[in-house]
């Protein structure tokens, strides 16, 4: 299993696909710094800051590059032959591949969010550790959400950008039901749970809800993953 | 009988049927015009499977959507112009437009490099100027496609349905224009960013990144610095993000109203701007000529 977990975190950290999954948090934290040094550190930008640029833009990222980044490289290439062909449970490969990009998040999503979020308020009305937690609770899910489309499809991230952006983005805007379905809503939602600041209006999507369809998604999402390994037939290039 | 006879050459050449190109040789610039042909239909999907058609056409299908509105509206209701007016409408639907480019660019630059067929393309009259000027076509031709279809659909549609007033034909005239810069520099952008990697998925990725921290950037400064009422340095926020350049530019030289209720700072804004466009487009061509130099190469 360490092998395979290895093979995975070289697949994303090894390559250019790191410089990604850097850019965003480093903007996340240079954002920050900025907001500082222009003196408006309160709870109200941090909250933008968090919402906005942590929760809508750059966990929805790092999600599809480390959910994707740790199996599509191996199914483009062809090299996944290796590993199915190693007498290693599928489900097992689908959870340690899922480990790898759940920590990956942590690592560049939770962390820096904690970080930026601390920069600007200290540990001031629970925004830094609500965001962390909501960034890793959202982060589950999409990393679990964008491995199975990987395995299913190799227009994984063309399928997984237009669900964040136009479904969760716009549509959510649109029509309040859609929000029901939105991995960002339900990060925010724990994100709140956490919260004591006046400004963070309440978000849509109920804690309860937000926690079962986190739960769900993940580990459904992960065990489809397994059992599509199963029966897992290389396509050829188009 | 004897035995040993005069030994067989060694070497034969067999007549395997190969044949003589005796056509008329087309040159350069028909295999230019054929290469951006090809990454023209590649960027719809032509050509190839019906998957690879189902993202393009989708998402030129969402393009057309507020023109459908536009016309029902202006027949339902006899007022003019459309929901999004004409110069609005590329920075309206720039969500649209990005996610276009992001699942496209790779489709154009991604196999090539990842087949490593580039000596072959660069061994024929090609030169890395001409694959580069191709591609570039190819894609912003693509993004003007997506761009000029709605707004002369809702134009036509406007005319028919004729509600009293005087028809947008400026403004109308004056979008065509700016999708024209619009189509320029992102092809150049989304391309440039699509050819630093041999992996489709990848540069997908980056492409979109790319459109999402600028616009992230952009829309945090700016509603922070609102919220503090420096409304000058907020109006310069809005012009990370690379779609508003354009829209300022536009808002400097036809004074119509900005996109999404935009306020830009007035003043030095629209040439700097401008100047903006110019650069980006010019770093995206840059990057581009040096990336295919280098696989030229290799």
């Amino acid at each position: 299993m360490s092998t395979v977990a290895g093979i995975s975190y070289r697949m994303v950290i090894g390559r250019r696909r790191i410089w990604l999954m850097v850019l965003l948090p480093a903007g996340l934290i240079a954002l920050a710094v900025l907001l500082r040094m222009l003196g408006s550190a309160d709870e109200r930008s941090a909250l933008m800051l968090m919402q906005i640029f942590g929760v809508g833009t750059m966990l929805p990222l790092l999600g599809l590059i480390a959910g994707t980044g740790v199996i599509a490289p191996e199914i483009d290439d062809g090299t996944i032959v290796h590993l199915l062909s190693k007498p290693i449970s599928r489900p097992a490969i689908a959870i340690t591949k899922f480990g790898v990009a759940a920590s990956l998040l942590a690592l560049f999503g939770a962390l820096p969010a904690f970080a930026a979020a601390y920069l600007l308020v200290g540990m001031e009305a629970g925004i830094a550790f609500g965001f962390a937690v909501g960034a890793f609770a959202g982060g589950l899910a999409y990393a679990a959400l964008f491995l199975l489309l990987g395995v299913i499809t190799k227009h994984a991230v063309a399928i997984g950008i237009a669900y964040a952006l136009i479904w969760e983005s716009v549509v959510g805007v649109f029509v309040p039901g859609a929000r029901n379905f939105s991995i960002q809503q339900w990060a925010q939602s724990v994100a709140f749970q956490f919260n004591t600041s006046g400004f963070f209006t309440k978000p849509s999507v109920g804690i309860g809800f937000a926690l079962i369809a986190i739960a769900v998604v993940t580990v459904g999402a992960v065990l489809w993953a397994g059992q599509r390994l199963r029966s897992f037939t290389l396509a050829g290039e188009e | 009988m004897t035995a040993i006879s005069t030994p067989e050459p060694a070497g034969v050449i067999h007549d395997i049927g190969y044949r003589h190109y005796d056509g008329a040789r087309l040159g350069r610039g028909h295999a230019r015009v054929a290469l951006t042909r090809h990454s023209l239909r590649g960027a719809f999907g032509l050509g190839r499977s019906f998957r690879a058609k189902v993202m393009p056409f989708v998402l030129l299908v969402i393009m057309l959507l507020p023109a459908i509105v536009s016309i029902a509206g202006m027949a339902l209701a006899q007022q003019r112009g459309p929901v999004i007016d004409y110069p609005n409408f590329a920075a309206t639907m720039s969500v649209v437009l990005a996610i276009f480019l992001a699942t496209q660019s790779p489709v154009l630059v991604a196999p090539d490099l990842r087949f490593r067929v580039l000596p072959l393309y660069f061994s024929r009259p090609v030169t890395v100027g001409d694959y580069v000027v191709a591609k570039v076509t190819a894609m912003s031709l693509a993004l003007l496609i997506l761009q000029w279809l709605p707004l002369t659909v809702t134009f036509v549609g406007e005319l028919l349905v004729n509600p009293p007033g005087d028809p947008g034909t400026g403004r109308y005239l004056a979008s065509m224009v700016l999708s024209v810069v619009y189509s320029l520099m992102l092809a150049c952008l989304g391309l440039a960013i699509a050819s630093l990697t041999p992996r489709r998925g990848l540069g997908v990725a980056a492409v979109i990144a790319f459109y999402l921290f600028t616009t992230a950037v952009s829309q945090v400064l700016t509603e922070i610095l609102g919220s503090m009422s420096q409304d000058d340095s907020a109006g310069w926020a809005l012009l990370i993000n690379p779609f508003y350049l354009v829209d300022a530019v536009q808002v400097w030289l036809t004074g119509a109203s900005a996109a999404m209720g935009n306020s830009y700072p007035g003043g030095a804004s629209g040439p700097v701007a401008a100047l903006g466009i110019v650069a980006l487009t010019a770093l995206g061509g840059a990057v581009l000529i040096l990336r295919y130099r280098k696989a030229a190469s290799a």
